[in-house]
């Protein structure tokens, strides 16, 4: 592993995060809330940091030779905390915490598409922090499309390299030339969809500072609010549908998105995940509809409709606005929404969660064993559509399973430890690293996290990461065999 | 007419030895003077040794004057080498090539094209998975074809004794099982003799009847013959080759719950990677234990067809023993087929019939546009199209200067299916479907001839 080289490539990532700075900035010069400072002075500090690691490590040798798979591995993981870390200047220098583990939880549940936030009146704070708090779930949301549909498939992290052939851009052979040709494909995607949903929220009366934030949250699905109340402060039937389709849109694979664009519709229609993740959207809307409207939570059906299926487009894809506290909703529809929480969005969109392609497998393959009892004989396969699912994605897949239910596990237990009650600490576990957001219990959809104590916070933060690197990623940095020459 | 035949194979030796009687100038060239012999002593032919691949062997064999060019040894690379040049040399000359690979199979649009131009290509693999098919449509039936594509078919199916037209005289059979039903009896097999039968004829218990009708009313004369037999629904397939991944591939569908036993892991791999819903199992057919695990005795139907003809009759004979319903072995060797029956099989299948009879359609004279053997090759029923200036058209059916042992079954006008009686008279452009005997085919052809046109 060629040290200089990685840190001179996380220098570059850091330096750009400091030149997105600019957008903040510009908007607290505008408003003149008094942000410009904070932000102007973060903004050179991450730019001269990473300029300088840039610099420093430059090493003209290195860059001619190809990535490996480690270096590859590390930059992703180290990078990731690296954007948290400066990500979290402008928050320390504008004085919206007064810890450092709040300015880190807020940054990195920004980058991580998390959307847990320790802010407790979010209109308290300056327009200024607050776009810079929105922007960062955008940036990690263009930092996990790359991620999960060029690098994982790639490096084959937990059943990830199902999709390394079926996205688009060049053999998938060369790490670099791929990620670069990927990315810019990916993005104008996402740009497209980004700009489309800001439009859409500012036909609806949400000024273009709302309309942007929101659709950062959105798009990413992280679930930043500028309001203390979330989306429900709008109040209107509109921005609720508009977020919740696009909610639905961002849980989707990225490539298939790029393919529809591309006039081949049916390839989307075909996917077997894409079909699975709309049926449970639609099954799940229509449960949890006749459950709240049966046990009158709402007066009319067509409330129901809204908020329920605001609440299942938001839970399930992991972004975590809310319009309505499902506190309060009957015991199935939580128990609906909590399992949503563990399935999360699909491989290859900004959604956390397992995914439900891992779901999909795991269930498959749990069939196979019981096909297995009554045909001893039988030799078959999993498929996904068409095509085998080979086993050494159904053991990655496997492994990541029981790596994730056992974090889970393990983080709660940490939580609890600092004193936090039971319930809590499993739902505050289960919203970090599943990168949803609000959870239940002490962390709802109407509570934060800012009461927890610092070491739950601190674990928590990490959980965001494990959680959006798909855990191997991070946890490989742990293992000795890892760091040897 | 000349033909010139490719190979001396097992097809090669019974096309040869078909033409041979029908009067038909044949050669045949083949590498083996050991086969060539065995053909010119059971055969009026020519035979030429050398390699049919050779332009000068085919220039030698008169390729230029010949009608029709087979090529059926079993190499498909020879087969197409050999159209290849006789295209060249010839370019009119109809030539049918037997290819089984679906390496070749898959682009047939480029071997009917220009270049290679074969007229036809002869799968036999193909004709016996769709053989397999048609038997598994119609259960109990002993032998179905198809007319007019698809639209008429031909069914043998032997007759239980609690039948209703059990003592029927044909000529009454309509009114037994109801005029609305176009049906005619073809061919009776009594005692293991093939009869064309007269209206006076009477049905007897134990018979096999071929019978010819609309598709579309296929199901209503079964019921009405007394033929109640459970669709087939759950099926072994023995053999995991190109025959069985086909048949499987064609039954994988939600109707049918397949299982595909094959004894290789690799091949069972690939077969389990390509199909979705039948099941492959891993395992020898004559192992007992996975037969009864797979409940061998729910089974319907047992299709074994391995390349190993004596693999498939002992794993049909075990199954059947185990209580499978019925089994259909798939035979290369013509010499087993008599024995298939009396030891207890339902069915035989046969790459090489199917590929000697799909050849013989296209051999025929005159405008005849398919045949097909009946009961081994006893009789044939012959499809062809009643030209305008044919010596038939005008007259009623009874009319025509048929020999005796022909009948015309029925035919296609336009889009209808026309079941014809006594008085029906042909108009041209009818498509007709004719049996025959197998002695009685010259007279039969030299009848639907149109005087003008002549080889």
């Amino acid at each position: 592993m060629r040290w200089k080289y990685v840190l001179h490539i996380i220098g570059a990532l850091v330096a750009c995060i400091g030149m997105t700075m600019i957008f903040p900035l510009a908007w607290g010069l505008y408003y003149c809330d008094g942000t410009a400072v904070p932000i102007g002075l973060s903004m050179v500090i991450t730019m001269v940091a990473g300029g300088l690691l840039f610099l420093f490590f430059r090493d003209p040798e290195a860059s001619k030779s190809a990535m490996s798979h480690r270096e590859g591995m590390a930059i992703v993981a180290l990078g990731w905390f690296a954007a948290g870390a400066f990500g979290g200047l402008p928050f320390y220098f504008g004085g919206t915490f007064e810890t450092v583990v709040d300015c880190v939880f807020e940054s990195l549940s920004g980058f991580t598409t998390t959307g847990s936030s320790v802010l407790t009146n979010i209109e308290a704070v300056p327009r200024g922090i607050l776009f810079w708090r929105s922007l960062t779930h955008w940036l990690g949301g263009m930092g996990i499309i790359v991620l999960s549909l060029a690098i994982l498939p790639f490096l084959g992290v937990g059943g990830m390299q199902l999709y390394r052939a079926e996205v688009p851009g060049p053999a998938p052979d060369k790490l670099k030339p791929r990620i670069k040709d990927t990315a810019l494909t990916l993005w104008k995607v996402y740009l497209l969809f980004s700009a489309l949903e800001t439009v859409l929220l500012m036909f609806g009366g949400m000024d273009v500072f709302d309309a942007l934030c929101h659709t950062f949250g959105t798009m990413a699905t992280g679930g930043f609010s500028t309001r203390n109340m979330s989306v429900a402060a709008f109040d209107s039937v509109y921005i609720d549908y508009v977020i919740t389709v696009f909610m639905l849109i961002a849980g989707v694979n990225f490539s298939l998105h790029y393919l529809l664009l591309k006039w081949r519709p049916s390839v989307m229609i075909k996917d077997p995940e894409f079909r699975v993740f709309v049926g449970m959207a639609v099954v799940f809307i229509i449960v949890i509809t006749i459950a709240v409207y049966g046990r009158g939570n709402y007066d009319s059906a067509a409330d129901s409709i809204r908020y329920t299926s605001f609440q299942v487009a938001s839970i399930l894809t992991t972004t975590g606005f809310a319009s309505a506290d499902y506190e309060l909703w009957p015991g199935i529809a939580q128990a609906i929404l909590l399992f949503c929480m563990f399935v999360g969005g699909c491989a290859g969109s900004t959604g956390g969660g397992m995914k439900v392609m891992r779901i999909m497998l795991l269930l498959k393959q749990s069939y196979q064993e019981l096909f297995r009892l009554i045909h001893p004989r039988s030799v078959s396969h999993v498929k996904m559509g068409k095509t085998v699912v080979q086993d050494d994605v159904i053991s990655g897949v496997w492994g990541f399973f029981i790596l994730w239910i056992g974090l889970l596990v393990l983080a709660a237990f940490i939580v609890a430890g600092s004193g936090v009650d039971v319930v809590t600490s499993f739902a505050a576990a289960l919203a970090c690293i599943g990168n949803i957001g609000p959870g239940i219990g002490g962390v709802g959809p109407t509570d934060n996290f800012a009461w927890l104590p610092d070491t739950a916070k601190w674990m928590l933060t990490f959980c965001m990461v494990l959680g959006r690197l798909e855990i191997y990623t991070v946890l490989i940095l742990f293992v000795p065999e890892f760091w040897r020459k | 007419m000349r033909v010139i035949i490719i190979g001396a194979g097992e097809v090669g030796f019974h096309i040869a030895q078909r033409l041979a009687v029908e009067n038909k100038e044949v050669i045949v060239i083949d590498k083996s003077a050991e086969a060539l012999r065995k053909v010119a002593e059971t055969s009026d032919v020519q035979t030429i040794q050398g390699s049919g691949s050779s332009p000068e062997v085919l220039e030698d064999a008169g390729v230029a004057d010949a009608d029709i060019f087979l090529a059926v040894t079993d190499s498909d690379e020879i087969n197409l080498l050999s159209c290849f040049f006789a295209n060249m040399l010839s370019g009119n000359v109809t030539k049918l090539a037997r290819i089984r690979g679906s390496i070749y199979t898959n682009y047939q649009h480029l071997l009917t094209g220009e270049g290679v131009g074969i007229t036809k290509i002869i799968n036999p693999d193909e004709e016996v998975v769709n053989s397999v098919l048609r038997l598994m449509s119609v259960p109990g039936a002993v032998e179905i074809n198809e007319f007019a594509n698809g639209k008429i078919r031909l069914i043998g199916i032997s007759l239980p004794e609690e039948s209703p037209v059990v003592g029927t005289q044909l000529i009454h059979l309509r009114d037994k099982i109801g005029d609305e039903l176009g049906i005619v009896i073809a061919a009776l097999v009594r005692d293991d003799q093939l009869v064309i039968p007269s209206g006076l004829d009477v049905i007897r218990k134990g018979d096999v009847v071929y019978f010819v009708c609309d598709i579309r009313d296929q199901e209503d004369i079964l019921k009405r013959l007394g033929i109640l037999a459970e669709p087939v629904k759950e099926v072994l397939i023995i053999g995991g080759g190109n025959i069985g991944y086909k048949l499987a591939k064609a039954l994988d569908n939600k109707f049918y719950h397949t299982r595909l036993l094959e004894n290789r892991q690799k091949r069972c791999e690939y077969l389990s990677e390509r199909l979705d819903r039948p099941i492959v199992l891993m395992g020898d057919s004559t192992d007992q234990d996975i037969l009864r695990e797979e409940n061998i005795k729910d089974m319907d139907m047992v299709i074994a067809v391995t390349g190993d003809e004596e693999t498939n009759i002992l794993s049909c004979l075990l199954a059947k023993s185990l209580g499978a319903k019925s089994t259909v072995t798939r035979v290369n060797n013509f010499g087993y087929m008599p024995l298939i029956k009396p030891i207890g099989i339902d069915y035989v299948v046969c790459p090489r019939q199917s590929a000697i009879n799909s050849l013989l359609h296209f051999i025929r004279r005159g405008k005849i546009i398919s045949s097909v053997s009946i009961k081994g090759e006893e009789a044939e029923a012959l499809e062809a199209i009643a030209l305008e200036n044919s010596p038939i058209v005008g007259k009623a059916i009874k009319d025509l200067d048929f020999p005796r042992g022909c009948l015309v079954l029925c035919f296609q006008r336009g889009d209808e299916v026309v079941i014809p009686r006594g008085d029906t008279v042909i108009e041209p452009l009818d498509q007709l479907i004719i049996i025959s005997t197998r002695q009685n085919i010259p007279k039969v052809e030299k009848v639907l001839t149109t005087k003008v046109e002549f080889f």
